[in-house]
């Protein structure tokens, strides 16, 4: 693989935007941009360690120029040959800032001189864990086997020592082998941390050592010099500028402790820790200024230097990242443009035929759920009105991002920090959306259930199947007991097809397929007239995946529940739906019947994503090109236009509605007439099976 | 036993500890025959007539080839013998039971302050994130970790025992007030033997060395604690119990703390052992007649028998702590067990 033409084809916009030729500002501010997606807080904390790490930098190296005195000067030159010494134990003055010791040093003119020790000690010790430790790990990590198990234990054992008792033998033995002084502290220093670095690096490698872009790089026939080199060093030594700087912070500690001990610098080498030390009489008789300064020097260090660790880490970290409550609205959240109320939406056919006539499992009525991210406000699920009648199951497809879990969420008010859900879902007469906590919760996994996406992680680690339905039924229903609620249980898992046996086994225990299927119990446990399935059988082989769908057919015939089927494979669609409900990019852009939407999509986008999908009578794979648009400054018009191969001149101006295009089939597409605009007379309108014709 | 069975993880984790021995007694012992010259000369050389000191060497066996003084402190370490200080007529294992119940009761009183205060505000913290109280939790934690312990022991010792005069400034309950002697630990020998007196003594002397020791960790585990809340909340089982109706009550304690804890309890015993060398810190300031000290001292008349012997018994307690843990964490956590 060639890297240095690689230029040519940057790998994502963020580097292309980076190179030599780019203005120092934008540099700038690309070096920025994941401290803005921090909180404010944590910014403020990182900039003001940051600060006070600069202080002690000029008070380390520059003001050694400025004081009048030295650390180790205990008199002054007041005529040519002629010295005052200075008095022992002054208290803080005009003349000594903050104080005398014993000896007649000047307090504030040690602290500043042991201030320029303690970053030489830090930079020493730090680069030598950091060489020693990054090394081992790398190499370690990478070739595994026997070497890297036996380096593992030894790390481990070397981890699991109190630290300081290690650096004090080691100081104790290198101030033996060569002389006490700033070498022999700083690489006792050092020591602590080698094994800290070793393990991070370590385990780094051996999991970067397994990802695809690693094992692509090895396929290709690179050296594994190049691989740990160029993949895996660079991807791991992101991790290392935190631990560096919590180390750096923690050094100052273990230099200061074994100063304090008397394994640090010989005295009277100015150091804060030792300096304590010799002020630890002086506290029995009330004297505080000896010890008080150098100690506040230590904190006020250490705390900048953990502070601008902690605050990288949150950079670092992006769990830690957004912030922020759920609720209803977010500051700065740009209105939605499409209409609300009457004139819009509510007029689809959909919405005035289901509300007046069926008993409905679920009315959603002007959906909206909005997310702050990195780059501004944005709304995910942008005005949707569906119902979802008894007994119906309707399909809810579009691509990743299309905003297909988030409305799945919103049905049961589900909502990430952050995130707002506007609008009304009414589930038996009862809107979720706007109603108290406690009636929402009532209602979830009770008249709403949702099955989520990733069975593996839904289930807590800690607790046994049987504890998870016990705890849920009795949630909702005090009255029953533990007995009848572990009978429900195993009911509910017969109906899955686990064995009702297994009720008593933990999460780990299961297989994904079965774990998927546990959820799916605890979704119909309590009989919910509804139920939201988010990628259902996504990961689960056929043979699992059409049990699931042949169950939760059985619900809707039997139970008469309304599922709404949250998915991106058509093909599970076509088995399993009544209905299907295209989304884009927040909206939904098609709705109709199954039969209709596969064999006569209106909507130029379902006809791409029907097309794209392979059916044996395909001969060609087609997809739907280009990207969904940007939803924090969503296009005017139509949000498809730009990759709409029927794209008329106004489909950039006009916002499309649905509008009836074939029996209970309605397209929010311009090119049919109640869009929202004329129709030109010479437009040609795609019909037919997309699978035959081109699109 | 079938797999993932408790009893055979606990074998596992049993066998597994025996290298992690090995290997630190190794270590020490290299450590500290890499220092030049050997214990008795470093010690006492110049004070005593070369003949004595060379029959001195002759008895610890210095003479000996390396490997069979290796041999020998192995099998002496496993057979709890952790051999004689040079400059002190007790055994090691003498020093040890004398001076060790001091510092694990300094230990265990410090641990249980950082616990209570690291899980509680930690938890809340988490909880309220971004709030005053999250900023104010995180800032103590970063601030008190900061304070060298030597220090805010010395300022305690200033405020509480110079200005007010309410603490007793260093020691261990001493001459009549101390308990009579059984365990060792004094406040648990004055409860058994009902000395209410010595109780009250024991305690008082043990209040500030164990609330600057336990500050000082609790700092580390309201951060810790914080993190891990922070991050099982926005876990998928979390937010599954939330789409099943669960109470946010039972949420928070029964899906979202308990899972918390779990890397909090593998970090107790990691904090344990670097207590042990933060007791050092803490005994030298307040004279706590503990092992930590003992050692510092023999450190600086470089006894390297009595430092070896000491070393030797803190790693074995260190192996012991940390495969203590793990059989905790494998009752609580069925994943860990196989």
């Amino acid at each position: 693989m060639s890297t240095v033409h690689g230029s040519e084809a940057p790998a994502d916009a963020h580097s292309a935007a980076v190179n030599s030729r780019t203005p120092l500002k934008k540099r700038l501010q690309h070096i920025y941009r994941p401290f803005r997606q921090t909180s404010r807080i944590s910014r403020g904390l990182i900039f003001s360690g940051l600060g006070v790490v600069v202080f002690f930098l000029l008070v380390a190296f520059v003001a050694p120029l400025l004081y009048p005195y030295s650390g180790t000067q205990y008199r002054k030159e007041v005529a040519p040959g002629e010295f005052v010494k200075f008095p022992a134990l002054a208290p803080p003055s005009v003349e000594h800032p903050f104080g005398t010791t014993r000896d007649g040093f000047d307090v504030l003119a040690r602290i500043i001189d042991a201030a320029s020790l303690a970053f030489v000690v830090m930079a020493i010790a730090v680069s030598i864990a950091m060489l020693v430790g990054v090394t081992l790990g790398l190499y370690s990590g990478y070739r595994g086997g026997k070497f890297d198990r036996a380096l593992v234990t030894v790390m481990d054992s070397v981890y699991a020592f109190p630290s300081l008792v290690m650096a004090i033998i080691v100081g104790f033995v290198l101030g033996s082998i060569l002389t006490q002084g700033v070498f022999s502290a700083a690489a006792a220093v050092a020591v602590v941390y080698i094994p800290q670095y070793y393990r991070v690096v370590r385990n780094h490698t051996f999991s970067v050592k397994q990802e695809p872009f690693v094992e692509a790089a090895r396929s290709f026939g690179a050296k594994d010099r190049t691989i740990v080199g160029r993949y895996i060093f660079f991807n791991v030594v992101q991790t290392v500028p935190v631990i560096l700087t919590l180390n750096a912070a923690d050094s100052i500690l273990v230099l200061a402790a074994l100063g304090f001990l008397g394994y640090g610098v010989p005295y009277p080498i100015p150091e804060w820790g030792l300096d304590i030390a010799k002020a630890t009489n002086d506290v029995a008789a009330g004297i505080w200024w000896t010890a008080f300064w150098p100690g506040m020097a230590i904190v006020l260090l250490v705390t900048a230097l953990t502070l601008v660790g902690e605050g990288l880490n949150d950079v670092v970290n992006p769990l830690l990242r957004t912030r922020g409550k759920a609720g209803r609205k977010i500051a700065g959240m740009p209105r939605s443009r499409r209409k609300n109320g009457d004139g819009g939406v509510t007029r689809s056919a959909d919405a005035v035929r289901g509300a007046a006539q069926e008993k409905l499992a679920a009315k959603i009525r002007d959906l909206r759920v909005g997310y702050r991210t990195s780059d501004g406000p944005l709304w995910a699920v942008d005005g949707v009105d569906l119902n979802l009648r008894a007994g119906e199951c309707v399909g809810l497809v579009g691509e990743s991002g299309s905003g297909k879990s988030s409305m799945g969420r919103a049905m049961l008010r589900l909502m990430p920090p952050g995130g707002v859900v506007q609008g009304e879902v009414e589930i038996d007469d009862r809107d979720i959306v706007n109603a108290p906590e406690s009636t929402v919760r009532k209602m979830r996994g009770e008249g709403i259930s949702l099955m989520f996406q990733e069975p593996m992680t839904r289930l807590n680690p800690l607790m046994r199947v049987s504890d998870h339905f016990v705890e849920m039924i009795r949630t909702h229903q005090p009255k029953t007991s533990r007995q009848r609620a572990r009978t429900m249980a195993r009911d509910a898992l017969m109906q899955v097809g686990i064995p009702p046996t297994r009720v008593d086994n933990y999460p780990h225990e299961f297989s994904g397929g079965m774990r998927q299927r546990v959820m799916l119990a605890m979704a119909i446990v309590l009989t919910p007239r509804t139920i939201v399935a988010d990628e259902p059988t996504t990961a689960l082989d056929v043979i699992v995946e059409s049990q699931i769908l042949s169950l939760l057919e059985r619900l809707r015939s039997e139970e008469n529940v309304g599922i709404l089927l949250i998915t991106h494979n058509l093909g599970v669609v076509a088995e399993a739906c009544d209905r299907v409900a295209v989304m884009y990019a927040g909206r939904i852009v098609e709705m109709g019947p199954v039969d209709q939407i596969f064999n006569d999509p209106k909507h130029p986008y379902t006809r791409g994503l029907v097309a794209s999908t392979i059916s044996l009578n395909t001969t060609e794979l087609h997809s739907v090109g280009g990207y969904p648009p940007n939803l924090v400054e969503p296009p005017t018009g139509c949000r498809f236009a730009d990759r709409c191969a029927y794209a008329m001149d106004h489909c950039t101006k006009v916002d499309p509605e649905l509008t009836t295009v074939g029996p209970e089939q309605q397209a929010a597409c311009l090119l049919y007439p109640g869009a929202g605009a004329d129709v030109p007379a010479d437009v040609r309108t795609p019909s037919g099976d997309p699978q035959k014709s081109e699109v | 036993m079938k797999t993932g069975s408790l009893g055979r993880y606990l074998v596992t984790r049993v066998l597994l500890a025996v290298p992690s021995v090995f290997i630190l007694l190794t270590l020490v012992f290299l450590l500290l025959h890499a220092a030049p010259g050997d214990p008795v000369t470093a010690t006492l050389g110049g004070r005593l007539p070369p003949a004595e000191i060379a029959a001195r060497q002759e008895t610890l066996g210095l003479n000996d080839p390396i490997y069979v003084q290796y041999f020998n402190y192995l099998a002496g370490a496993l057979t709890g013998d952790f051999g004689n200080p040079v400059t002190d007529s007790r055994s090691v294992v003498e020093i040890i039971l004398e001076t060790a119940p001091a510092t694990l009761e300094l230990a265990a009183a410090g641990m249980l302050i950082a616990v209570t205060l690291g899980v509680v505000v930690g938890a809340i913290a988490g909880r309220l994130r971004d709030t005053a109280f999250d900023v104010g939790g995180r800032l103590f934690g970063v601030v008190i970790y900061a304070a060298p312990v030597f220090w805010t022991a010395l300022l305690g010792q200033l405020l509480f025992s110079v200005k007010l005069g309410w603490l007793p400034s260093s020691g261990r309950a001493g001459g009549f007030d101390a308990p009579e002697q059984i365990t060792g630990f004094y406040v648990f020998d004055s409860i058994i033997t009902g000395d209410w007196e010595a109780l009250q003594s024991s305690l008082l002397h043990l209040i500030l060395p164990a609330v600057t020791l336990g500050l000082l960790i609790g700092g580390v585990f309201i951060r810790l604690v914080r993190v891990n809340m922070l991050q099982t909340l926005r876990s998928d089982y979390v937010e599954a119990a939330r789409g099943r109706g669960l109470p946010e009550r039972n949420v928070l304690f029964r899906h979202a703390f308990k899972t918390a804890l779990i890397p909090i309890i593998t970090i107790v015993g990691l904090q344990f052992a670097l207590m042990l060398g933060y007791a050092a810190l803490t005994e030298t300031t307040f004279s706590w007649p503990g092992l930590a000290r003992e050692l510092i001292d023999f450190v600086g008349t470089r006894d390297y028998a009595a430092v070896q012997g000491i070393v030797t018994f803190i790693a074995l307690v260190v192996v012991g702590v940390s495969l203590l843990i793990d059989i905790i964490t494998g009752i609580i956590d069925p994943r860990v067990r196989y």
